[in-house]
């Protein structure tokens, strides 16, 4: 990096605020899209969203790519640094601005960790609803360039339902702020539009976000099954039956293994080969009704023991195994790719079926824990990076899956984003028209495409020429 | 030298880099820089095994930064086991690493002399007591600069008289319930002879005969936490001819309470320092299943019952006094005890254990580190001395000496009127210094 950019640079954000030396740079050279790697010229860390603009002026200045980064958490590759780029992480904006609990919102910096926000929240007897289970880690901007959801997004949706605000700076460093007391925008819904657009249009710095009441009552129940399949089949019941619980999701053999062999060990049942993890909210009488209703359609499905969380403290420890599985599946080996498509709800078995059998055939292990009220699958393949032939194996299981997904009408991505990972099915899920009509929007708002390129929408869309495998392959 | 010697490189792959640890860590909470985080430390490394990354000066800063506080190993899921993964960096990068003249000497002159015998611990100690007394040492921190900024942070050194030895042998006060060797430590008699002295008195009151190895002179803990294995491993060495030489009338060896969390965490996990050698490892194991934390000392067996019928002699005070419990690292994250100490807390007389945010979290001292890096291990402290302002407590309770100074410093700095207190000082103030005499039975 030309050493003016990076006075110039070091002149708006403070020494701190420039990570030059390679080190410092170099834990920002991938994010949870293990295989794929690319050292950032620079790593920029501001602290609000006036040092962010000032720098993004200067990177506009010199035609800089810019990746913006939250925690680094994501899976798709969206912050995945990009060739002669910089990296503009949100890790120094960590501020509450205002909690209006009588207003029930919260204005936050985009670095806000999305588990001290519901902390937070709760001093007020409110919560932050997207949970995804990286919460402990992950940022609301990035949630916000993901559009996150989590297990509670069966009930609640993701994060563009309850982002009411931003401000964000434009690729040229301009600040736009579009938070509004009032809750329908006039004009355009930008924020709509912002939200999920993976770090494509500009970065988030502020956000404003609604908060819910935390419920009177949440119980938590566990249903035991002895296969896979009949799990997936008591979800297609109970989502056409109409009953509400606030999360259903499925957890499998080898992921509660890893979760019991952890510091997070819940009390997950070794015995079954799938476990239903539900949870319920509301009134007693809400929450009694909606549970009573759902048990006997698990035991109609073959659920050989469904039973209750004791207490809070049971109910946390569930939530935190499950919300640890991706982390203690490094007890299987050192990477993991997670897939990340939405099915429809009828055909949950039938497609985690044929996701096993994609990754058997190729001689790979895959875990299954997912959001399956929301059909939303998530094939965990562990894999080593270092060995290029599984690699390979893998990243061909994950096309795969997708086709198969794709065949019966689902879609790319519940809540990881399209990012490096899935660009290469973005031309088999929409059409050219469709991807250059995006490309357009995209243009309107960063004419340079300075902003994370190469993400989310296929460079030949765009008219150019791209070389290489984009998501890189193992170095 | 082969960079994979550098670090432990199985142990790196363990990490599969979810992030769960980002916001337990001190130091990536100050700087939100990745490589100032488990995860991007890790990434470091493994980069330097894999030979994408030279283990440059930026490298060892940032395992220099790392408090080795182990917060992030109590919520990996994956087991990462960051605080032996740091250890071994550190010392296998020492020989190789550049440092000047000064830093070179003082570091041998501590590591090498002073913290391996008794007498040059005790001339350092007067040394420094007549420094500080005349002023020298705030000279020296002046002159010195930004790397003797530390000295001037130094604890205060107690007078000659209360920097006395424990004896030998101390019998039971009333019934002894139980023998047990007391860790005398090397700094520890130098610096909180007062502490040792309480937790002799407390251990008594409990009902146990108390040995102290008078020819011990240090667990190797700081050695093996600062990059110094081999002299970790010749103290390890000494501890265990110590600790086996000590045992009961019927042979078996006396369990050995530590009232200091640093070394008892290490006394637990001391078996790798002696890989190869299957004697000394079994000895080793079996010493680490004999060390006992003063908390748990106290809540399991005849020291729980020794505890009990102490407590039952004590008076209800008229007035109660507040209490925060903050939980030193090697103690939560290095051996899991958290239930213990807050249990005796919350059974004393006239104490109101009141809740404190971050207890969970490093204060910054993390053995040398706060003599080492001064201006981080405050900031470290910042949040900390705020939570302990809101909690209302009168009295800050710890179990580590290192931790008890810097909080000591730290409570003075921001003029809070709040004492900070050693487990073992708590019980002997309020409970064994006021129960009433034991009515012969």
């Amino acid at each position: 990096m030309d050493a003016r950019v990076v006075e110039e640079l070091r002149a708006v954000l403070g020494r701190d605020g420039v990570l030059a030396e390679r080190a410092r740079r170099t834990p920002y050279e991938a994010d949870g899209l293990a295989f794929a790697r690319c050292l950032p010229e620079l790593v920029l860390l501001p602290r609000d969203t006036r040092e962010t603009a000032a720098a993004l002026r200067v990177l506009a200045a010199h035609g800089i790519p810019v990746v913006p980064r939250g925690a680094g958490t994501g899976l798709s590759g969206g912050a995945t640094p990009v060739e002669g780029g910089v990296v503009i992480g949100t890790a120094r904006m960590r501020r509450i601005l205002a909690l209006d609990a009588d207003n029930r919102l919260a204005r936050v910096q985009a670095g806000v960790v999305n588990a001290d926000l519901g902390r937070a929240a709760a001093r007020h007897g409110l919560f932050y609803a997207p949970d995804p289970s990286s919460q402990k880690a992950c940022t609301i901007g990035g949630n916000v360039g993901e559009n996150s959801s989590g297990p509670h997004g069966f009930r609640h949706g993701s994060t563009t339902r309850h982002v009411l605000g931003l401000v964000l700076v434009t690729p040229e460093g301009d600040v736009l702020d579009l938070s509004r007391p009032e809750h329908d925008p006039h004009g355009y819904d930008l924020v709509g539009l912002f939200v999920g657009s993976e770090g494509l249009l500009g970065i988030a710095t502020e956000i404003t976000v609604a908060l819910l009441p935390l419920p009177p009552l949440v119980e938590t129940m566990l249903a035991l099954f002895r296969d896979l399949d009949s799990a997936c089949d008591a979800v297609s019941d109970l989502v056409a039956a109409r009953l509400e619980p606030t999360a259903i999701e499925v957890l499998d053999q080898l992921t509660i293994e890893a979760v019991e062999a952890s510091v997070l060990a819940a009390g997950y049942p070794k015995d079954a080969a799938a476990v239903l993890l539900l949870e319920s909210e509301g009134s007693e009488a809400e929450v009694a009704s909606t549970l009573g209703a759902i048990e006997p359609l698990l035991r109609a499905r073959g659920a050989f023991e469904v039973r209750r969380a004791r207490d809070e403290l049971e109910r946390a420890r569930l939530w935190a195994g499950r919300k640890g599985a991706y982390g203690a599946m490094g007890r299987v080996a050192p990477d993991l790719y997670v897939c990340d498509a939405v099915v429809p709800r009828t055909r949950l078995a039938e497609i985690v079926r044929v996701t096993i059998a994609i990754c058997q055939a190729r001689g790979l292990r895959v875990a299954n824990v997912f959001h399956a009220g929301d059909g939303n699958l998530h094939p965990n393949i562990p894999y080593d990076r270092r060995d290029a032939g599984q690699l390979a194996r893998v990243l061909e299981a994950g096309d795969a899956i997708l086709d198969a997904v794709l065949a019966v009408g689902g879609s790319l991505t519940g809540e990881h984003g399209v990012g490096l990972e899935k660009i290469g099915a973005m031309g088999r899920a929409f059409s050219p028209d469709d991807l250059d009509a995006q490309c357009r929007v995209r243009d309107a708002w960063d004419p340079a495409r300075r902003m994370n390129p190469g993400k989310l929408l296929p460079v030949h869309a765009c008219r150019e020429t791209h070389t290489r495998d984009p998501r890189g392959g193992a170095r | 030298m082969d960079a994979r010697e550098l670090v432990d490189y199985a142990a790196s792959l363990d990490c599969i880099h979810c992030g769960l640890c980002l916001n337990t860590c001190p130091t990536y909470l100050l700087t939100g820089v990745e490589s100032s985080s488990p995860r991007g430390r890790i990434h470091l490394m493994r980069s330097v095994a894999e030979d994408e990354l030279q283990a440059d000066a930026d490298y060892a800063e940032e395992l220099d930064f790392c408090l080795l506080c182990r917060h992030c190993e109590s919520v990996c899921p994956s087991g990462v086991r960051f605080g032996a993964l740091m250890e071994h960096a550190r010392s296998a990068l020492e020989p190789v690493r550049e440092r000047g003249p000064l830093a070179r000497l003082a570091r041998r002159a501590g590591f090498d002399l002073v913290l391996r015998d008794r007498s040059a611990l005790r001339a350092a100690a007067t040394v420094g007591r007549v420094a500080q007394r005349l002023g020298l040492v705030r000279l020296a921190a002046r002159i010195g600069g930004q790397r003797a900024r530390g000295l001037a942070d130094a604890p205060a050194i107690p007078p000659a008289a209360e920097r006395a030895r424990l004896p030998e042998r101390t019998p039971a006060a009333g019934t002894r319930r139980s023998t047990a060797l007391l860790l005398e430590g090397c700094v520890m008699p130098e610096l909180l002879g007062a502490t040792n002295r309480a937790t002799l008195r407390v251990l008594a009151a409990c009902g146990f005969e108390v040995h102290v190895a008078r020819e011990h002179v240090c667990c190797g803990s700081l050695h093996a936490h600062n990059g110094e294995a081999s002299g970790a491993r010749a103290l390890a060495r000494e501890t265990l001819e110590a600790c086996d030489a000590r045992s009961d009338e019927g042979g078996t060896p006396l369990p050995l309470v530590v009232n200091s969390a640093g070394c008892g965490s290490h006394l637990k996990e001391l078996a790798p320092a002696f890989a190869g050698q299957p004697d000394l490892e079994r000895r080793a194991r079996a010493l680490s299943a004999r060390t006992l934390d003063l908390s748990e000392a106290l809540t399991r067996g005849p020291g729980a019952e020794g505890l009990a019928a102490l407590l039952a002699r004590v008076p209800t005070p008229a007035r109660s006094v507040r209490a925060a419990w903050d939980d030193p690292c090697h103690l939560l994250h290095g051996q899991h005890i958290a239930r213990e100490p807050r249990a005796i807390l919350g059974r004393i007389p006239g104490l109101e254990l009141v809740p404190m945010e971050l207890a969970e979290s490093c204060c910054g001292s993390a053995g040398i580190y706060s003599l080492l890096r001064p201006a981080d291990a405050r900031r470290v402290l910042e949040p900390k001395l705020a939570a302990l302002a809101a909690s209302g407590a009168e009295i800050l309770v710890t179990a580590n000496p290192g931790c008890q100074l810097q909080w000591a410093a730290g409570v003075r700095r921001a003029g809070l009127a709040v004492r900070v207190l050693h487990l073992a000082e708590v019980l002997d103030e309020f409970v064994v210094s006021v129960a009433r005499p034991a009515t012969a039975s």
